[in-house]
């Protein structure tokens, strides 16, 4: 792919430069520590992903199409935006109404317009959710790990007392939750770097502060105790064990946690008023105001999501234009407070954020317009009734996302859908494994990190597949 | 006044001098001018130009030392340029940039005369270009600015001069990885995660003295063999069925012969005409290296190549069928015994003994009743023994004591079965809830399994129902029927291939059902033919997702064992299946199962990975004598658990582990039990059953209650095996059963000792077991010796119950009562199974 770039070639091409602008006191460190280095230099030390979880339509979001007002008896095939567009700050660019906040900090970031999610068979939110979190089609041989647990892995915590892959958002007591559970893992890559969830954005100090109804005092005496009795137990004579010493270590770790001052970090009642209420659009803001505490302490990877509860959230398979209006509401205003505040920190110069969903919808088809998949709901070809009015289908080709900060392109849009029905990508398609290597490629993952998984190479994308896309890099 | 040095003449001369060479030289090198001679790889160039590339790495020696010197000096000059410094600097500059020309020019000819390419030379070249120019900018500055008191050009000429010294270090950086490999440097740093687990090197094995005297055929075919090991290693990955870069295999005799894209690949009896030599010698990021992913081959490895090429490259038919891979024998082997000796008549000790004697190895000491007890009421039953069991023990004075209170523990069928469950379930994939199950793609087996571990089903009848089921069996080899288009390589069918292979038979079988197995010498076909015993209507043939168009045999992994009926339908193939494999001739499958049960007992396998029974056991004769002891005996898997665990070997001094690698290293030596963490099961029955129940009998998804003839006691409070999956068993290291699971990451980890020390549940347990002993045990000390009695089945030191009064006080609590559970149950001695 015309995009790639090795840290060979983007020596070559900048060393000439560099020695040129070393005469203009620019500093040369980059280009003398990557050298021999196995890793690209990183562009961004933390991820957040806002996940929109049920399938978020492009065309009543971030890539309005004509816009066609209800009426009793208007016929289905009219319809490709039930919202009218709204400008962004970025000229000739549009969102759909509802959106005017986002709209107004995309010169800090890129829009993907031609995100192309893959065709499973029939069009199911948890296995494609698990495709784009794992990045490899369900079912596999192996347990596959998520993105964060990748992460977590190959980079580590960033602040040692913050987990590195945080979950912020879903519970897996709701429907398909044991689908969830599926790909919510660090599979092979060991439990340590597994998700640390925090299902409810308010009850997050409650993961890490000592349990409840024990104050600090108790729970410092309730280690104390543990500390004694463990140098008094005669084990200790067995000698080095490592089953033994990582359960110290790791209790060692969560005391300190839990006792840490970034464990405030997760106290969202420590938030400015102002603050607080500039995010508190409910679970989902509230998720947002969390993540962004969090990066500030040196979090990782975290995923805030709208959650997956089948037929709920994004998962309009009917009501797509009133329920629409409250999705929006609820995404809106915390998502552009994120990037602003990120932004007036300095943070999002290395922390990367995405905007995303499984796949998208649409009013007629169903999966990709050339492959035939069961219909998942019913749509009459003359609409009588506003519940019928919105995007209740499955689709896949051609999915909007946005990203921001960590090296990705400011004020720029990354290809095009058509305007016509079934409005695919017409430009610049791009898929999940390009999508994960360019995560990878920011933070300075290698692209063909692998582990040997029962002697197989195992990669971070199928068959290390997928290249970053520089075109999104600034 | 100050001193001026200025260049003599001559010298002056000699900076207009040195381009001219050095126009000269790129002008002359052209192999119309010159006269010609052969270089090593074909290409023409004059020798002298030759021989001055080549004096290039001597060369660049100079510039790198004088430049860099002279920017040093340069710092001490900063407050006054007239230091008396100055005369040197100027030296070193002049022999720092005439020696950077030189060092530009030979290193160019070295590139052409040498062939040598790449985008790391592109670099190494331009940069070093760069710099020869910059240094001779230097120096034509500094001469100006002492000619002509230009004292406004020195700022100029000193920064030229800094980034000259760094040019030079960037030049020979990319100089050095050129020659001694872009890693060279940080390979050997310790934060360089290297992630790929050292391949067994099989250089050492490497014999090539072997085959300097003419051959005869048994060597050629020991040679052919070492060969075809070397490039399944190195070249199978892009070479072979599996994959096929630049149209050439490397993994059959045809196809080697034929060559690739580019060709031939080798001139048999000419190593240094052969494309494959030339490209395996070619330095580490040249464009046409091979492998040019990973690892060059070693210095032997190259050596055997060339001399097998040399010979004539021999490839003697018969060599297909020589597997390069270690293969275990299928057949069940029985060892003779060896001589009972005294105060060891248990034969797995008598077998132990010879491992010890043959590896120079000591018999650890025998362990007490205390730690014998505790150790097989978690093995056998999966719990803590109480208080008054552990008294009735120690006051038990029959000699054969251990052994009674063994076999009474095994006759405890329900505690057996409720143990032994959560390892089969995880092997089975057996759970209560999971994916899958929401749209009946998935079937329950637990009835029939729990069943089965009760009455002890000979594991041959076990086998046979799992393979040829009914309703309620069915659900092992139906597999997960996922929802949408899975993978060809994931249909149900090929689950239950994989499957039955990793867990019956102890091989994988998931490389092969893809493409031929680049991990061993299965083949697509093979493992289809094997899947289609699985299949209602025949398989097609899929390699990596892409239909072949054949349609695939109906076989079993090994002819030994027999035909099935190819059109036979589903249920009879099934049932032709079971009984061929569960035969006595199947010695693989009786290995597989007593290396498990093994490992479950002891801590870690006679071979490992559990799953990859080719792999080189500890001990062949053990295993081989176990294996078929177990055939001989009815399959019993109690009989079994009973031979180890009153065996002396099981009765000995648990050995520590000091990193999970260790286990499964290749030359891993059994010393003793490996003492190892609790389950999550058995920690949670602990508590459960000490404290307080830590699960509510509505998480219950399996009552074997409820199946209990009258008057026989379940067990009395929910058990962990029966409940389903949750965070805090999650948090704990219950697998998700999605897929086959025979082993469990035993480390703790951050977020399972966050869910211990603040989780909901456990806490919310010890709370309400606190109230309930601070009613029982209002004396502080008779409390402490309570719980060190029923937790750790001894009296607490005389420290420890000093640590313990103080944190107690007169008249304790229930949240101090709670905290103190707490600490005593993460105790590492609670939690480990020594």
């Amino acid at each position: 792919m015309k995009y790639q770039v090795n840290r060979r070639d983007f020596l070559k091409k900048t060393s000439a430069a560099a020695i040129a602008s070393m005469a203009m006191g620019a500093p040369m460190s980059g280009l003398l520590s990557s050298c021999g280095t196995p890793q690209m230099p990183s562009t961004a030390d933390s991820v957040i992903l806002l996940f929109m979880a049920g399938g978020m339509a492009h065309t009543e979001t971030f890539d309005p199409k004509k816009f066609t007002p209800f009426r009793k008896g208007m016929e289905a095939k009219e319809v490709l935006s039930t919202f009218p567009s709204v400008p962004t700050i970025l000229d000739g660019v549009h969102f759909s109404e509802g959106l005017e906040s986002i709209g107004k900090i995309m010169d800090k970031g890129t829009l993907i317009r031609s995100y192309v999610a893959a065709d499973l068979g029939f069009i199911l939110h948890t296995r494609h959710q698990y495709h784009f979190h794992t990045c490899y089609e369900p079912p596999q041989s192996v347990v596959v790990p998520h993105l964060g647990a990748w992460i977590a892995k190959e980079k580590g915590p960033l602040n040692p007392v913050i987990p590195p892959f945080i979950n912020i958002g879903q519970r897996f007591t709701v429907g398909e939750g044991e689908e969830l559970k599926a790909f919510h893992s660090a599979g092979f890559l060991g439990s340590e770097n597994g998700p640390f969830l925090i299902p409810d954005p308010t009850a997050g100090l409650d993961s890490v502060r000592p349990p409840i109804g024990m104050d600090t005092k108790r729970f410092e005496s309730r280690n104390k105790l543990y500390q004694d009795l463990v140098s008094a137990s005669p084990i200790g004579e067995f000698g080095s064990d490592y089953q033994k010493e990582s359960l110290k270590q790791s209790m060692e770790q969560a005391y300190i946690l839990l006792n840490s001052p970034e464990a405030k970090a997760f106290d969202l009642s420590q938030e400015p008023k102002e603050s607080y209420d500039k995010y508190n659009t409910g679970k989902f803001g509230l998720g947002c105001l969390l993540a962004k505490r969090l990066v500030d302490q040196g979090a990782r990877y975290i995923t805030v999501t709208t959650e997956y509860e089948p037929f709920f959230g994004w998962d309009t398979h009917d009501n797509g234009n009133t329920r629409l209006k409250d999705m929006k509401k609820m995404i809106d205003s915390p998502i552009a407070q994120l990037i602003s505040d990120l932004d007036a920190s300095g943070k999002l110069e290395r922390t990367m954020v995405i905007v995303a969903s499984e796949f998208s919808r649409d009013m007629l088809t169903e999966g990709r317009p050339d492959l035939k998949v069961q219909d998942q709901v019913q749509v009459p070809d003359i609409i009588e009734d506003m519940k019928n009015y919105g995007m209740h289908r499955h689709f896949t080709n051609g999915c909007s996302m946005l990203m921001f900060g960590g090296g990705i392109k400011r004020g720029h849009v990354f290809g095009k859908t058509a305007d016509e029905r079934p409005c695919v990508t017409i430009e610049n398609p791009i898929k999940i494994a390009s999508i994960h290597q360019t995560v990878y490629h920011a933070l300075g993952i290698a692209p063909d990190k692998n582990y040997k998984i029962e002697k197989r190479p195992f990669y971070t994308t199928p068959d290390g597949h997928g290249k970053a896309e520089i075109g999104l890099l600034g | 006044m100050q001193r001026r040095i200025l260049l003599p003449f001559k010298t002056k001369k000699l900076l207009f001098v040195v381009p001219v060479v050095v126009f000269a030289f790129l002008v002359f090198n052209s192999p119309a001018l010159a006269q010609e001679t052969i270089s090593s790889d074909g290409e023409t160039t004059f020798w002298l130009w030759h021989f001055l590339g080549r004096l290039h790495p001597m060369v660049v020696h100079f510039p790198i030392a004088f430049l860099i010197f002279a920017a040093i000096l340069e710092f001490f000059t900063l407050k006054k340029f007239d230091s008396k410094f100055r005369p040197a600097i100027q030296l070193l500059v002049l022999i720092g940039a005439v020696s950077a020309i030189m060092a530009a020019v030979f290193g160019w000819l070295l590139a052409n005369s040498d062939s040598i390419e790449g985008e790391l030379l592109d670099l190494h070249q331009q940069v070093g270009i760069a710099t020869a120019v910059l240094s001779l900018l230097v120096l034509l500055l500094s001469q100006r600015i002492s000619k002509e008191q230009k004292s406004n050009q020195v700022l100029v000429y000193r920064s030229f001069l800094f980034i000259t010294a760094l040019g030079v270090s960037v030049t020979g950086h990319f100089g050095a990885s050129l020659t001694h490999g872009e890693d060279f440097l940080t390979e050997i740093l310790p934060f360089n995660g290297s992630s790929e687990q050292p391949e067994e090197s099989i250089s050492s094995q490497i014999n090539l003295s072997a085959y300097q005297a003419e051959l005869n055929p048994e060597t050629e075919m020991k040679l052919i063999g070492e060969v075809r090991m070397v490039l399944a290693h190195n070249c199978y990955k892009c070479h072979s069925g599996a994959k096929i870069e630049g149209e050439l295999r490397l993994d059959e005799k045809e196809f080697v012969f034929a060559g690739g894209e580019s060709g031939k690949i080798l001139v048999p009896g000419d190593p240094s005409k052969s494309e494959i030599i030339r490209r395996i010698n070619l330095r580490k990021g040249h464009e046409d290296v091979m492998p040019s992913k990973g690892k060059l081959l070693t210095d032997s490895e190259k050596q055997l190549l060339e001399l097998w090429i040399s010979k004539g490259a021999p490839w003697p038919d018969g060599a297909a069928q020589q597997s390069i891979y270690r293969v275990a024998e299928l057949a069940p082997r029985k060892p003779v015994l060896p001589r009972a000796t005294a105060g060891m008549s248990n034969p797995i000790d008598l077998w132990v003994n010879e491992y010890f004697k043959e590896n120079n190895l000591d018999w650890q000491a025998k362990i007490d009743d205390r730690t014998y007890l505790r150790r097989i009421y978690l093995d056998v039953i999966g719990l803590v023994p109480t208080t008054e069991e552990f008294l009735a023990f120690s006051q038990d004075t029959r000699p054969e004591k251990r052994t009674i209170w063994l076999q009474k523990l095994l006759n405890r069928n329900d505690d057996y079965a409720i143990h032994w469950l959560t390892f089969w379930n995880d092997a089975l994939r057996n759970d209560y809830t999971g994916t899958g199950y929401i749209t009946n793609g998935r079937f329950n087996i637990t009835d029939w399994l729990y069943t089965s571990i009760r009455d002890n089903k000979p594991y041959d009848q076990f086998v046979k129902q799992l393979l040829s089921p009914n309703e309620k069996s069915k659900g092992f080899i139906e597999g997960i029927r996922w929802r949408g288009t899975v993978n060809a390589s994931q249909r149900t069918e090929v689950q239950a291939a994989q499957n039955v292979a990793q867990v019956i038979l102890g091989l994988n079988l998931k490389c092969a059902s893809c493409h031929d197995s680049f991990i061993s010498d299965w083949k697509l076909e093979e493992a289809y033919a094997f899947a289609n015993i699985f299949a209602d209507s025949t398989l097609e043939v899929s390699r990596c997702e892409q239909p072949t168009g054949t349609l695939a045999k109906t076989k079993i992994l090994w002819e030994e064992l027999g035909d099935i009926d190819s059109a036979a339908n589903r249920a009879e193939k099934l049932r032709q299946l079971a009984d061929r494999l569960v035969q006595p001739a199947n010695g693989r499958m009786y290995r597989t199962i007593v290396n498990r049960i093994w490992k479950q007992m002891m801590g870690r396998g006679i071979v490992e990975p559990v799953d990859e029974m080719d792999n080189l056991p500890w001990s062949q004769d053990l295993l081989d004598w176990l294996a078929v002891d177990f055939a001989e005996n009815g399959y019993d898997i109690k009989r079994l658990i009973f031979q180890i665990a009153s065996s002396n070997s099981y009765q000995s001094q648990s050995v520590s582990i000091k990193s999970a690698d260790q286990l499964i290293a290749d030359d891993f030596q059994f010393k003793g039990l490996i003492r190892r963490r609790m389950t999550a099961e058995q920690f949670s029955d602990a508590v459960s059953q000490m404290i307080y129940p830590l699960f509510d009998s509505k998480e219950m998804k399996y009552k074997p209650n409820e199946l209990l003839a009258e008057g026989i006691k379940g067990p009395s409070f929910p058990r962990a095996s029966l409940v389903a999956n949750n965070p805090f068993l999650t948090a704990l290291g219950r697998p998700n059963r999605e897929i086959v699971s025979t082993s469990r990451d035993s480390q703790a980890s951050l977020l399972q000792a966050l869910e211990l020390t603040n989780g909901e549940r456990l806490n919310a347990a010890l709370h309400n077991g606190a109230v309930k002993w601070k009613a029982i045990y209002p004396n502080p000390d008779q409390l402490t010796q309570q719980l060190y009695q029923k937790a750790l089945h001894r009296k607490p030191s005389l420290k420890e119950q000093e640590i313990a009064k103080a944190a107690l006080g007169k008249n304790p609590s229930s949240a101090q009562i709670q905290d103190f559970f707490w600490a005593v149950l993460l105790l590492p001695e609670f939690q480990m199974v020594y």
